[in-house]
């Protein structure tokens, strides 16, 4: 048996027993790791849960990157850009000012697109506010002029169709589909026929064809899609397109291309990324502060090891001295003290990964009705080795940590003073 | 590593029957500036086998001088050959080693670790050095105990048995791994006279039977003139140095 090795054994063999003969005390240290874990383990399976879902929720019915119909001047001087009204006046010979912005031969656009490796699905289509009235009531919506078809590739509307369907558009000249929140408010069903009005445009008479429900509150309140033409017609903007939606093979993606077609195009682009921004700078923030919250837990566990370990040093510091003056070396006794707070930590770390789990089952089973950014009658959990892995990884990182001040102090320990001092 | 689990081979002092070779010892403690001197230039032989008793009033010396001899302190001045070795010129890995492979230390107040049994108590010193297998180590701990009259008790532990029962275990610690030199302070001082009587008679066996070098300091004057040799010291000096020559271990 080599040296080392039988010095290994012999401070495994020391630390462990130590750590068993006081299983109060290391029990309070591993349940402050214990909670830590847990506490790790469900805040990332609820934040990542909620964050997941409203992402999915959000490209669900959310095209990647949108191209609006604000042309992007790049190649004039940058000044003019912020003296736009001077420079508007003083060109305005030259190029007359558009009544209308829009995008100039989007079929163009679309067709370069389909060439576009990143690029999955291209749809031309308008948007503009409108007015629904019906049995006496209005309300507002956000209306969209579409080619089904196309933009069914985009944004995948007809699986969300309830009821009705959302191919009668292209047949039904004047049809409308509208989202499941605005139906419930004006109480419309399929078949209905609703007054629709827009400022600057004709007003018309739409026939509901559809009605759909995404599950996203804000959508389907105020959603409603009706064929190219008639939203044309409706909003007064006879043969504009006014925004190319686009859906990549990658959506995380989104900010890159965005960036690539904007400069393609000339036409001012935004990623979902982009669109979200607000959202997912709150979900920033949060994880911020949740991460705050996990290390703050897991530094109130680290406390405990060393508050813990430094007390048994402190005991054990005759027991320290006959270690010494039979043999152990100053790094036995280091060994004999990390090890405890690895084991300590090891422990708390694998019963906190433990219970997690049992958190994330239970949680999930949670009923909570909620409907806010999406819609859900769960708590949205999402469960990830991930989690398991740092809970167990940061619980190694503070026993460590924790325990080099005990155990360097238990190391310092001299037997002569020790002896001195009880015999005299 | 492997050099420093060995303590390393040097040349041997002067005469090879000398266990103990002290030369000019001095030890001065206390603050930098103003230290006290304690031992003053302290020069004696010991040979191998010898029950030598350190004796002295209190505060004379004796602990200081001891932790010396068990590489446990280091001299201001002066030279402590132990079994071949200059134990100034170790450092603290290598002093370690030698207290682990040459010594046998025997406290006032049992020294035993409250978490382990007698027998894994005897056998931590042996486990640490790994030079010879568990379960020869548990052979030779058991020798120990038996030879002490404890191993009907190798499984409890040391708050399970008697004071004196329990210097009897921190003693087979001490000879279990077969040590140059023993070391004792004030073994029996903490015992009632029957246990000292005990813990002293396992002493002077050692040291007839076994022909192991002691060194132990008691206060007990007839302890003193039992062992084979008494040194006295007075203020960190050595005032008498007798030979009693071989006693009987018993006299019950
Ligand atoms: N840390 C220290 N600093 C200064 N002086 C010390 C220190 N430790 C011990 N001393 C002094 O050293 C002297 C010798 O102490 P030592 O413990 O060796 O005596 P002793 O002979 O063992 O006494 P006792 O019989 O009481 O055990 C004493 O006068 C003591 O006060
Ligand atoms: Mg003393």
């Amino acid at each position: 048996m080599s040296g080392a090795l039988s010095a290994l054994r012999t401070s495994v063999f020391i630390g462990l027993r130590q750590l068993w003969e006081r299983k109060l005390l290391n029990g309070i240290a591993v349940g402050g790791v214990t909670l830590g874990v847990l506490v790790l383990i469900a805040m990332s399976a609820i934040m990542e849960g909620f964050e997941q879902k409203f992402t999915q929720a959000i490209l669900k019915i959310s095209p990647h990157v949108i191209l609006f119909d604000t042309e992007l001047h790049a190649e004039r001087p940058l000044l003019e850009r912020y003296e736009r009204t001077r420079v508007a006046a003083a060109v305005s010979h030259e190029s007359p000012p558009d009544r209308q912005a829009r995008i100039k031969r989007p079929h163009e656009i679309v067709a370069t697109l389909g060439g576009v490796p990143e690029v999955a699905a291209a749809a031309e289509s308008i948007a503009g506010m409108g007015l629904l009235e019906f049995g006496g009531k209005t309300k507002s919506i956000d209306v969209r002029g579409i080619e089904v078809r196309a933009q069914d590739a985009v944004t995948p509307v007809s699986q969300y169709v309830k009821a009705g369907a959302l191919a009668a558009l292209e047949t039904e000249t004047e049809g409308l589909a509208v989202g499941s929140g605005v139906a419930q408010e004006l109480g419309l069903s399929v078949g209905d026929v609703v007054h629709a009005t827009a400022p600057g445009g004709r007003p018309l008479d739409l026939k509901i064809v559809a009605v759909f429900e995404a599950e996203i509150p804000p959508v389907d309140k105020t959603r409603a899609y009706t064929s190219l033409r008639t939203a044309q017609t409706l909003l007064g903007r006879a043969d504009s397109i006014s925004r190319i939606e686009i859906r990549l093979v990658d959506p995380d993606v989104a900010p890159r291309v965005n960036t690539a077609l904007e400069r393609m195009f000339g036409y001012d682009g935004e990623s979902w990324q982009e669109s979200n921004a607000n959202f997912l700078s709150i979900f920033a923030m949060q994880d911020m502060v949740v991460s705050f919250v996990i290390a703050a837990i897991l530094l109130v566990g680290g406390f405990g090891i060393l508050a813990i370990q430094i007390m048994i040093v402190l005991q054990k510091t005759r027991d320290i001295a006959i270690l010494r003056s039979v043999g152990l070396r100053r790094r036995d006794i280091l060994r004999v003290f990390l090890l405890q707070g690895v084991v300590i930590a090891l422990v708390g770390g694998a019963l906190g990964d433990g219970l997690g789990k049992l958190a994330i089952h239970y949680l999930g089973q949670l009923k909570v009705k909620a409907e806010g950014l999406v819609k859900t009658d769960t708590f949205l959990v999402r469960e990830d080795t991930r989690f398991y892995v740092y809970g167990l990884a940061f619980a190694l990182l503070v026993g460590v940590v924790a325990s080099l001040i005990p155990a360097w102090r238990g190391s310092r320990v001299e037997p002569v003073e020790v002896l001195r001092g009880q015999i005299g | 590593m492997g050099r420093s689990d060995d303590a390393p081979a040097r040349p041997r002092a002067v005469s090879e029957d000398d266990v103990v070779d002290v030369r000019g010892l001095v030890r001065a403690l206390g603050d930098r500036a103003a230290p006290t001197t304690i031992l003053h230039g302290l020069s004696f032989t010991i040979p191998r086998g010898e029950f030598v008793a350190l004796t002295g009033a209190s505060g004379s010396g004796k602990s200081t001088l001891l932790y010396l001899l068990g590489a446990l302190d280091r001299a201001s001045a002066g030279e402590v050959w132990l079994d071949g070795m200059e134990l100034g010129e170790l450092d603290d890995d290598d002093r370690a080693a030698f207290r682990n492979e040459r010594l046998g230390y025997v406290f006032q107040f049992h020294f035993l670790l409250p978490e382990f049994t007698v027998l894994e108590n005897v056998l931590i010193p042996m486990l640490r050095r790994g030079t010879i297998a568990r379960s020869e180590a548990e052979d030779r701990g058991y020798d120990a105990l038996r030879m002490l009259g404890l191993e009907e008790l190798f499984a409890r532990k040391p708050g399970q048995i008697s004071g004196g029962q329990q210097q009897r275990v921190a003693i087979a610690r001490a000879v279990a791994h077969d040590p140059a030199v023993i070391l004792a302070d004030e073994p029996t001082g903490n015992l009632d006279s029957r246990n000292a009587e005990t813990v002293f008679g396992v002493f002077a066996r050692l040291a007839r039977e076994q022909g192991r070098t002691i060194v132990m300091v008691t206060h007990d004057v007839d302890f003193a003139r039992r062992a084979d040799r008494q040194i006295r010291l007075r203020d960190g000096r050595i005032v008498e140095d007798t030979l009693h020559g071989p006693v009987p271990a018993s006299r019950a």
